[in-house]
Formats: C-alpha cells, sequence, structure tokens
C-alpha cells in the first residue's frame, strides 16, 4: 500500500470531525471468515471500538444493514463470484474508505493457490459435468478496485486490526511496518531458519504478525504480504544453497501466487492435468 | 442494486427462498466455490493440515485435527500420549470457542430480542460477562496449545513443533477453573429460553466410540435410526448430492436427510456424559424431535467441553508432557503409494478427510466431507416441515421462524463449500 492512498485518509476524518460517529460496514466475500471471528475475538476492545464507530451493516453479527454510504468499509474474502465483483465495484462507490481485511482480500491468498485455467478441471472433478460453476478466478480487491489500506495476515492479527483502526479513528493514515517478520522474529527469540536450512519468507515479508507462525514452530508463508523494497532475488539466491526450485516455489505460491512477483518468478507457459 | 437476501448471522452466505403459492421453501448456497480438493493435490502432505484449516474460520481447529489424523493415518505415523491429550484439549477449547460464538453472539439476539449479539452488554450483563469469559478462556487454551487459535501453528503431522510447559499449563487450569461457573450460567440461560414447538422426524447421526463422550477418538457411525457403521467408511454412509442451486453438496443417508452436531451427539452419547454435563442433561428436557434444541444441546456440551478441558488440563500437570510428543519424522514419505483417512466430531459434527499421497509424499486425490454438507439436506427437509405444521401466520413471521430455525443449525456455509 503506497502511502499516497494513505494521504486521503486522513482527510476523510478531519472533515467528520467528533460527530456523528463514523459509519462503519463490514462486507464478506468467499473465504473462511477467520478474519471476522478474529474480530468477535477482540471482545472488550470491539466493544470499545463499537462505542466510537457505528457498525451500520455487518451480516455475520447483526440484522442491522443499512445501506450506504459508508465511511468506512472493511472487506473480508476474495470476490471471486459475478456478484461478488459487482457488490465490491458498488462498494467502493459508497464508502470514503475500502480497508481490506485478511489475505484473501488483500493478496487472494488461499484461494489464490487455485490458478483461474484449472478451475474447469477441478469443477469437473469435484461438482461433476452438469455443475455450472460461479466462481471466476480467484483475485484480490486491487485486481477490480482502488483499496485505501490493506489489512494482512491470514488470520489478521488482532493488534495490527486495533492500530489501524485506532489510527482511522484519530484521522491519521495508517503505515505498514517498515520492517520484516525477521525483527519481530528476532524480539521473539526464534532460532533462524535459515541458518538451519528451513525455507522461509520471513525477510522479504512486512511485519506487523509477531512472527506467530515462526515461534509456533511452522514455516513463514509470507501472508502479511511483501515488504517495500523486499530483497527477493537475495533470498532465492540464499534459499537454492539448500533446496530447489519446486520446493521454493511451494512457499512462494501458499499466499503470494497472485502477486506480480510470483509471476515473474515461476509462472509457467501452461497447466498439465489441472495441477498447478 | 439487485442482490440475494442472505440470512444473517450464519456463518457464510445461505438464503432462504419461498414459492408461497406451491407451500415450498429451498435452501440456496451462494458461497464461491474455493475448491480445496483440487488445491492441495500436487502438494506435499503436509501441506495438507496448513491449507485445510482455512476452510473455516469459526471450527479451523477441527479442520486442523482430522487433517493431521488423516496424514498420520496415511503415512503409518503414530502419536504419544501427551499428544492426543493435547489435541482433545485443543478440541474441548475449539467446541467452547465455536458454541459461545453461535449462541452468544449469532442465536440469543432472537430469544432476547435484540439486532446483535453486542447489545447484550447493556440487557443481560451477567450472561455476557459469561460470554466473554468462555470465549477468553478458550481462546487462550488454544492460543498456548495451538499456537494461534484460528489456523494453528504449533501442530504438525506425528505431534507438535512445541507443546506448553507445565508451568503453562498450570497457569491454563486456573484459567479453565473460572470456565466452569460461566459455562453454568450458559446451560441456565439456554435452558430459560422459549424454542419454538416443531415435531421433526428426522435422523440423527453421530460417531461414537461407545465408552466415553468422544469427539476425537471414535470407531463408528451411529444414528437413531438402528445405524452401525466403520467410521472410516463414512464414503458409503453419506451420498453427496448436486444441486443446480447451491455451491455446497447436500449430504443424504439412503436418500433422506441428515442431522449431525450438538443434538445428534446428546442423542447417541449423551448417557455416556459425567458429573454435572450429565446432571444438566438429564433435567434439560430436551426434545430430540425439535431442532431448535440444538441450542439447548450446544450448552450443555459447552459444560461437558469445560469439565473435560479441566480434567486433561490436571492429567496433563500430574503426569507431565511426554518428550515423544515433540518427536516428529524427519521425512514425511511413505513406503509406497498410499490412502488414508481421519475425522473428528468438529462443533457441527462429523468432519471426513480421505487422501491419497504418492511415493514422494505427494498428495494425488483429496476428499472431505463437512458436518455442514450432512446438515444441509435435514435444514431443507425441516425448514418445508416447519412451513407445513405453521398455520395461521404472516410470511415475515413464518420467514424468521425459518430463520431462527437454519440458524439453530449453525450452519457454517463457508465449510460446506469448501
Amino acid at each position: 500500500m503506497g502511502l499516497k492512498a494513505c494521504s486521503e485518509l486522513v482527510e476523510v476524518f478531519m472533515v467528520s470531525g467528533v460527530e456523528p460517529k463514523p459509519k462503519l460496514a463490514i462486507f464478506d466475500f468467499t473465504d473462511c471468515e477467520g478474519c471476522e471471528v478474529a474480530l468477535v475475538s477482540l471482545r472488550e476492545k470491539l466493544l470499545d471500538l463499537a462505542g466510537e464507530i457505528e457498525i451500520v451493516n455487518w451480516r455475520l453479527a447483526q440484522r442491522r444493514a443499512d445501506e450506504g454510504p459508508y465511511d468506512v468499509v472493511l472487506i473480508e474474502g476474495t470476490p471471486i463470484t459475478q456478484e461478488e465483483i459487482d457488490t465490491l465495484k458498488f462498494l467502493r462507490e459508497q464508502t470514503k474508505i475500502l480497508v481490506g481485511l485478511g489475505s484473501c482480500a488483500t493478496l487472494a491468498g488461499i484461494p489464490g493457490i487455485i490458478d483461474k485455467e484449472s478451475r474447469g478441471f477441478w469443477y469437473k472433478k469435484i461438482y461433476g459435468e452438469k455443475y455450472k460453476p460461479r466462481g471466476i478466478d480467484a483475485l484480490p480487491l486491487t485486481a477490480y478496485v482502488k483499496v485505501n489500506y490493506l489489512i494482512h495476515g491470514c488470520p489478521v492479527e488482532k493488534k495490527e486490526v486495533v492500530r489501524v483502526m485506532e489510527e482511522l479513528l484519530a484521522g491519521k493514515a495508517p503505515k505498514p511496518r517498515g520492517y520484516s517478520v525477521c525483527f519481530e522474529c528476532k524480539l521473539a527469540g526464534n532460532p533462524c531458519r535459515l541458518l538451519a536450512k528451513k525455507i522461509c519468507l520471513g525477510p522479504i515479508t512486512q511485519g506487523g504478525c509477531g512472527a506467530i507462525c515462526i515461534s509456533g514452530g511452522s514455516p513463514c508463508y509470507g501472508c502479511f504480504g511483501l515488504r517495500d523494497s523486499a530483497q527477493i532475488d537475495n533470498l532465492l539466491h540464499t534459499l537454492y544453497k539448500f533446496s530447489d526450485s519446486p520446493e521454493v516455489e511451494q512457499y512462494f505460491s501458499m499466499f503470494l501466487k497472485k502477486t506480480p512477483e510470483y509471476a515473474r518468478l515461476f509462472k509457467r507457459p501452461r497447466v498439465k492435468n489441472g495441477k498447478t | 442494486m439487485e442482490k440475494p437476501e442472505f440470512i444473517t448471522k450464519i456463518e457464510g452466505h445461505g438464503a432462504l427462498h419461498f414459492n408461497w403459492q406451491k407451500n415450498k421453501v429451498w435452501l440456496e448456497v451462494a458461497e464461491g466455490e474455493r475448491l480445496f480438493e483440487g488445491m492441495v493435490v500436487g502438494r506435499p502432505a503436509t501441506d495438507l493440515y496448513w491449507i485445510t484449516p482455512r476452510i473455516c474460520g469459526v471450527c479451523p481447529i477441527a479442520h486442523n485435527l482430522a487433517a493431521l489424523k488423516c496424514v498420520e493415518n496415511t503415512l503409518g505415523l503414530k502419536i504419544s500420549d501427551s499428544t492426543v491429550l493435547l489435541r482433545k484439549l485443543l478440541l474441548d477449547a475449539q467446541m467452547i470457542q465455536s458454541h459461545v460464538l453461535h449462541l452468544y453472539f449469532l442465536v440469543a439476539p432472537d430469544y432476547l430480542g435484540l439486532d446483535s449479539g453486542l447489545e447484550i452488554i447493556q440487557t443481560h450483563p451477567v450472561y455476557f460477562q459469561q460470554a466473554l469469559e468462555l470465549k477468553r478462556v478458550s481462546d487462550l487454551i488454544a492460543d498456548m496449545v495451538g499456537g494461534r487459535g484460528i489456523h494453528p501453528t504449533a501442530t504438525a503431522a506425528g505431534g507438535f513443533h512445541k507443546v506448553p510447559s507445565t508451568e503453562q499449563l498450570r497457569g491454563l487450569r486456573d484459567e479453565a477453573e473460572k470456565m466452569l461457573a460461566a459455562a453454568e450460567g450458559c446451560v441456565h440461560l439456554f435452558s430459560s429460553l422459549n424454542y419454538p414447538e416443531v415435531k421433526a422426524d428426522f435422523s440423527l447421526f453421530s460417531q461414537a466410540n461407545g465408552k466415553t463422550y468422544e469427539v476425537y477418538d471414535m470407531k463408528f457411525i451411529t444414528s437413531n435410526k438402528k445405524l452401525k457403521a466403520r467410521s472410516v467408511g463414512f464414503e458409503k454412509v453419506i451420498d453427496e448430492e448436486i444441486k443446480p442451486y447451491s455451491t455446497a453438496k447436500f449430504g443424504y443417508h439412503e436418500g433422506k436427510g441428515m442431522m449431525v452436531g450438538a443434538l445428534a451427539r446428546l442423542a447417541l452419547q449423551g448417557k455416556l456424559l459425567k458429573g454435572r454435563a450429565k446432571e444438566f442433561f438429564k433435567t434439560a428436557d430436551i426434545d430430540f424431535q425439535n431442532p431448535y434444541h440444538n441450542n439447548l444441546a450446544q450448552a450443555i456440551e459447552t459444560y461437558h467441553f469445560v469439565q473435560e478441558a479441566n480434567g486433561i488440563l490436571e492429567k496433563l500437570i500430574e503426569n507431565g508432557v511426554d518428550s515423544k510428543a515433540t518427536e516428529l519424522p524427519k521425512e514425511y514419505k511413505p513406503k509406497r503409494a498410499s490412502r488414508g483417512v481421519g475425522m473428528v466430531e468438529a462443533p457441527r459434527g462429523g468432519l471426513y478427510y480421505e487422501i491419497e499421497v504418492d511415493t514422494q509424499g505427494l498428495i494425488t486425490h483429496c476428499n472431505i466431507i463437512t458436518p455442514t454438507v450432512q446438515n444441509l439436506s435435514s435444514m431443507e427437509e425441516t425448514a418445508q416441515v416447519v412451513l407445513n405444521q405453521i398455520k395461521g401466520q404472516s410470511k415475515e413471521k413464518i420467514q424468521e421462524l425459518l430463520e431462527m430455525l437454519i440458524r439453530a443449525y449453525d450452519p457454517c456455509i463457508t465449510c460446506s463449500v469448501h
């Protein structure tokens, strides 16, 4: 997320001031809804936030479903179906600020593992010949509309959600963390995976997650998105000392498959037997 | 702009459609297809339990555990006693998290005349505090044992990357004890509600082992219609049907709808409950033909899982976590191409996984049957029963009752599409 788009956010909240409360709407497209569950897990903090804003539309949590316009729209999930793509474009017109919530919205994330070209094969295999599919392709929100801020994560880190919301409410423009996952991983006291010859995307990934996956013993697959001026080629140079290309690709394809960087590094010309 | 009227306060996008002239109702599932069963093909078996929890953010631990069991079964891996206990503890936390989220935030507003679960803090502050307490402690257990509650990071095929220390387990036990009073409040609240009166002759299904009230280690699938089949043969019990108006398949058993989840488990395993959970079950007077009573069943189960979590924590503190729990295999490759299955009872019912892997340990086939796939058939059939039984009500009232019915099943639409 560039700073240019963020600077517009300040204006909205400077103008809207203290009264009336900013109107927030939360929508979800195709996804697991884990980021909304993370919102609910904020518990008391969510109530604090709910006191400062007015949640006017949230299908998961309430019946109230006001029509726009809104001040802020949070969107979770990947717009896969035509209805979702249309709704996304409609919501863009209805809101001053549009924020992507979680890696499905910000990167296409896990649903993005499936390529557009191989969907047909899997529809037939999973649903049979007669089935009329609804899904078109799993792409991030930014493939269709301009988005003001991206809260990455699979799922989002609760502290990051609170930080972004508080900054928006204070009229500030939220910015991504200026450091990589490595910085937080060191703080957490984890032994370095790369030194142990294990693949890790921490060095090129935006911080903010607290290195939670590595702390639990899992790899970093980069769900927080690539950081600004990520040294991808340098990381690859290190990774190829102890692993091969298919193995490295398996890591990059977990959350980053629909990024331009993935296309540059790994895109092959054709798809065989639906395997991607 | 025209848009479908999605049912609010359920997990995912579902809509009820009516033909009032013909008195017909059907359930549309409109979630986009993510094609998980295709996504994992060509990837290492160990990616299965990283990827598939992302099917559902409400029950990711259930998916994680079913996938782990499936990979272990396929690769022939054994796990230690502590690993089993820690996984059962995780699943208890999952059940509590999921039931509480559903009961207080999605269901309770219907019965308390509120719009949103967040309003309960004003109208019923004591109950709301209890809900927050249950959520807080179950999240804490899930975070500490799973590495992270939503999409675990510490679990692995063969055991755990990392396990909590005895000191951390003691801390968890002190917190878990606090859930007992809150869970009792949960039973009281959901016993006091006026559930709509409906009689439906539906088929209830649960996995079981016949010895303990079990959600992790079952042997067979049983039903109130005299079925007893081996769990590993789940594909013979559940037939998946594809409907033109739904991106989710509908699960049937011998042509009839299936109901799975808390109500089914209590019907089929309830006599195995212990301690106060047993007392609550006895006095609750659950009607197993009334689908709305699923919510009462969830409340009683919440108490049971709180009780079980406390017991497991005691046991782990007393015996310590064995060192085998963190001894993981160096390689995850089978001797020959293999097939395996893994299943748990998820909060909403039986969750079944099947994979095939090649000699490199790469997945060549995957099939997942989720609880809501099974419940969709029963939901649609029961909605029709309710529609037939209700007389002299406005369309709006009928619609509201049917939405409450769908909500009572606690459908997880994202699970059902996957």
